[in-house]
């Protein structure tokens, strides 16, 4: 059913969104940055509903990410394409100064990760030989000509960040099946009962920051080529964080779709009808739907409006069968 | 194989061990008795590596475990079931058994053939596919933790009360189950157990603690005619 | 020398006020066992009505205290009833939904009020005052210092001395006991998020009178708050007050010696080293593992 949905969605995005966007700059680069908040929900799904760790700072390895890669093509002049994934790499590392707090419960990991990733925006915005600090980078190279596409426009951008995604997903996938996702399930609730038949939960919580990080740092680095300038407050910006998590929240517990779908919905919205309603301080709309899914709906609110979809085509069905 | 010597716990003022040591040789079953709160399950815990001790040693097969995680000990060949059952959340009852599988066996192989045999011999295969958190009942959670034991492939066994609490017939049966397995698998067994009755009907050794120390080591019908004994039992545990 | 001595005083003057800001949080984590991270914005709620009643009236923002507490303690008692609503998970949960909570009252405040900077019109609250002929401060800062010390020593003796604050002691240190004490828990609860209410407030109109306020610095508040009350283990109040003054000289050494902007990383990183080496805290039970 999960992957149906997900094999679904792909397909409108590969095939459906370039047909009838296309030619639309702005709408498919709107579809664009709402991908690049899926790929952070994806992230932070892998850690948060899979792995049952919290984390209030991914806006840390988004930035990282972004920072590395573009300081690496202009400086050293890496391609592009193989600063997004060192861009990843860069976040992983970033994310070992974390491990430490792998060791505290759930509330307390959360409470750490957010002060690290405040640690992190500082000590960007002071390092201005490297990030350019408070006054920003500016000029990061475009996505290359590869193969004879041109990636730096909007849609070739489109493209990669729905590539990026979708390996993602699939990781995702392979990751939940595995006897590794198993074990992360039940380690969520019941941790000493993990251990005690020899899963070293500590290195499977040090993989997943691991992976996560690297996902969250590669879409970082895709961003800051996508549109072509950095600055700390904005890398390293608690959007990154928030618009995920309620994202992430939204699109359902442990599913596969539910981040990207979470994502594209809210995003859009977002950005198509609470910026224009209010101007200043559209955010506001994501805090109450947070609080709202927290109390009323801790699983998701995306599952529950399928359900109530199919269970009314079953009841529509069923009508149908009636009058035949 | 087991060799436990001079173990000392505290918990803050409260001396949970003092001072303990006993043996397993390969393919005995030790059992482990006294009154409640002697320190019987804290010895479990400090062998499978929930509890760090204060003093003592402890080697399996030539290994000082007490320096090893506990996911290492499994793979050494200790496994262990709990008290309180503790079944892997938001998994299936055969899912329990493929985590306990790829990850306690060195190898880390999955076999299927060797879950559906140990499922069919506590008596679950007919629960394979229940969630095992939710859908079990007391007799079957103690099964299921006992099979996950059994699926790390152990080579010693160590049983916290997996018999308490259950009514004469079922625990009959139970037990029974338990003197298969170990022949099946050719298994060594500590067990911790209330009941003198099953003690002797299972154990080749008894080990008897008071107040965290240990009072008799032997024979289990010997040891259960020793007046310490005895009176550590009347004088402690309500009949 | 006389370098060091002001940065410390500095430091202490602000510890004051920090512990002002940080006591309420606590608080509700020693009877709940939930931060609240909607609380630097509660706080900072609090300014802006001061701000509001300055600016509309020209009156002492002072005098908006009554109004300020009677909003933000009704604030504080809808976050209360909404963190009791969740089902699953109280003390992981509770900590997004107020992490939402913040994000609504921060872009709330920014929709009514704009990202303007404000700070206060009244001169008096800028004139200098000299200590011990050498040491200066603003009369706010000074202001807010005792206010904060007069709070906290309030609530300590409150919390000691009467029956509600027994009540809350007793439900923070073992809930069930304290039912069977025929305490009712849901009520302390209550009034410690009322308490809660009432601390951050004071904090709120003190932040107004010494310092300039815009909409982010309610995320910052509760950050300073919530490392305050981690470094004071479990809902101390005496562990609030030394953990507050630890972090304000903290930074106000790394202010003079170094720069203002590495100040908060001053302080996070005591934080963290804190919580991972002693997760109970420097006075507390043991909380992070
Ligand atoms: N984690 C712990 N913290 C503090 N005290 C403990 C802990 N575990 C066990 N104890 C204490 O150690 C003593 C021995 O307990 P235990 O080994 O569980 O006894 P039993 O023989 O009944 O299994 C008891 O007094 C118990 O209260
Ligand atoms: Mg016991």
């Amino acid at each position: 059913m999960n992957i149906k949905i997900s094999a679904l969605m792909l397909g409108v995005m590969y095939l459906g969104v370039p047909f009838f966007l296309g030619d639309n700059d702005y709408l498919i680069g709107l579809v664009a940055s709402a991908l690049i908040i899926a790929g952070v929900a994806v992230a932070w799904a892998l850690l948060g509903n899979l792995g049952g760790m919290v984390s209030f700072g991914h806006a840390a390895f988004f930035g990282v990410g972004a920072y590395t890669s573009a300081v690496l093509t202009m400086d050293y002049g890496v391609p592009v394409f193989v600063a997004l994934v060192v861009g990843g790499v860069g976040a992983s590392l970033s994310s070992i100064f974390m491990m430490p707090a792998l060791r505290l419960r759930g509330p307390y990991f959360a409470l750490a990760i957010l002060a690290y990733a405040e640690i992190f925006k500082i000590l960007a915005t002071e390092a201005t030989g490297l990030t350019g600090g408070a006054g920003g980078l500016l000029s990061i190279p475009s996505l290359p000509v590869f193969a004879g596409v041109d990636f730096g426009t909007k849609l070739g951008g489109y493209i990669v960040i729905l590539n990026i995604v979708t390996l993602m997903l699939i990781t995702y996938y392979f990751i939940r099946r595995s006897s590794y996702g198993l074990a992360l399930k039940a380690m969520h609730d019941s941790e000493l009962a993990t251990r005690i038949v020899g899963v070293p939960a500590t290195y499977l919580k040090v993989v997943m920051l691991l992976v996560s990080a690297f996902m969250t740092g590669a879409v970082g680095a895709f961003n800051a080529h996508y549109i072509n300038f950095l600055e700390p407050d904005y890398a390293f910006s608690g959007t990154w964080t928030v618009f995920p998590i309620v994202a992430a929240i939204f699109g359902g517990y442990r599913t596969l779709s539910g981040p990207v779908l979470g994502a594209l919905f809210i995003y859009l919205v977002d950005q198509l009808v609470f910026k224009n309603l209010i101007p200043q301080g559209h955010q506001l709309i994501l805090g109450v739907m947070l609080a709202g899914m927290i109390i009323l709906s801790p699983s998701g609110l995306l599952p529950v409006i399928t359900n109530l979809f199919t269970r009314k085509k079953a009841d529509n069905k069923r009508g149908e069968a009636q009058h035949a | 194989m087991l060799k436990v010597e001079n173990l000392s716990v505290n918990f803050g003022g409260v001396r949970a061990l003092q001072d303990v040591s006993f043996e397993v040789q390969t393919h005995e079953v030790l059992g482990l008795v006294g009154p409640n709160g002697a320190g019987k399950t804290t010895s479990f815990n400090v062998l499978s590596g929930t509890v760090r001790p204060t003093a003592g040693s402890v080697t399996y097969e030539g290994h000082d475990i007490l320096k090893s995680s506990m996911h290492q000990r499994v793979t050494f060949g200790i496994g262990r079931t709990f008290q309180i059952p503790q079944p892997m959340h938001e998994l299936s009852v055969r899912e329990n058994l493929i985590v306990a599988q790829r990850f306690g066996r060195p190898d880390g192989k999955v076999k299927q053939e060797r879950i559906d045999e140990i499922l069919e011999s506590v008596n679950l295969l007919h629960k394979a596919e229940a969630d095992a958190a939710t859908e079990l009942a007391l007799t079957e959670r103690k099964a299921l933790e006992v099979a996950k034991a059994l699926a790390t492939e152990p080579t010693l066994l160590m049983l916290d009360e997996v018999l308490a609490g259950l009514e004469t017939t079922s625990k009959k049966l139970f037990m029974q189950t338990l003197k298969n397995i170990r022949e099946k698998y050719s298994l060594s067994m500590i067990v911790i157990e209330h009941d003198i009755e099953t003690i002797m009907n299972m154990c080749d050794r008894v080990v008897v603690f008071n107040f965290g120390k240990v009072i008799a080591d032997g024979d289990p019908e010997e040891t259960f005619r020793n007046p310490e004994v005895v009176r550590s039992y009347t004088g402690e545990v309500p009949a | 020398m006389e370098l060091t001595a002001q940065a410390i005083f500095t430091g202490l003057l602000m510890g004051g006020f920090y512990g002002l800001v940080a006591v309420g949080l606590a608080l509700v984590f020693g009877t709940m066992k939930v931060i609240n991270l909607a609380h630097g914005e509660l706080v900072l709620l609090a300014a802006y009505i001061a701000y509001a009643v300055e600016s509309q009236t020209g009156i002492n923002p002072l005098l908006a205290m009554p109004i300020a507490m009677a909003v933000v303690i009704a604030a504080s008692l809808i976050t209360f009833y909404l963190t009791n609503k969740i089902k699953k998970d109280r003390e992981l949960n509770s900590l997004i939904l107020t992490f939402g909570l913040g994000i609504v009252l921060t872009n709330g405040l920014l929709m009514v009020f704009s990202a303007d900077i404000y700070s206060t019109q009244s001169a008096w609250f800028m004139e200098g005052l000299v200590i011990a002929d050498s040491l200066f401060s603003m009369r706010s800062e000074m202001l807010a210092f005792v206010v904060g010390l007069c709070a906290l020593g309030g609530l300590y003796w409150w919390l000691n001395h009467t029956w509600h604050g027994r009540a809350i002691r007793s439900v923070s240190s073992n809930r069930d006991a304290a039912k069977l004490m025929g305490m009712n828990p849901t009520k302390a609860e209550l009034w410690s998020w009322a308490i809660a209410g009432v601390l951050a407030a004071l904090a709120g109109v003190m932040l107004y009178v010494t310092s300039v306020i815009h909409p982010p610095i309610g995320h910052s508040l509760t950050i300073k708050a919530f490392i305050i009350t981690v470094l004071a283990g479990m809902g101390s109040i005496p562990g609030v007050l030394v953990g507050a003054l630890m972090i304000g000289v903290i930074e106000g050494l790394t202010t003079t010696f170094f720069q203002s902007s590495l100040s908060e990383l001053a302080s996070m990183t005591v934080f963290l080293l804190v919580l991972l080496v002693m997760p109970s805290g420097l006075f507390g039970k043991k909380a992070g593992h």
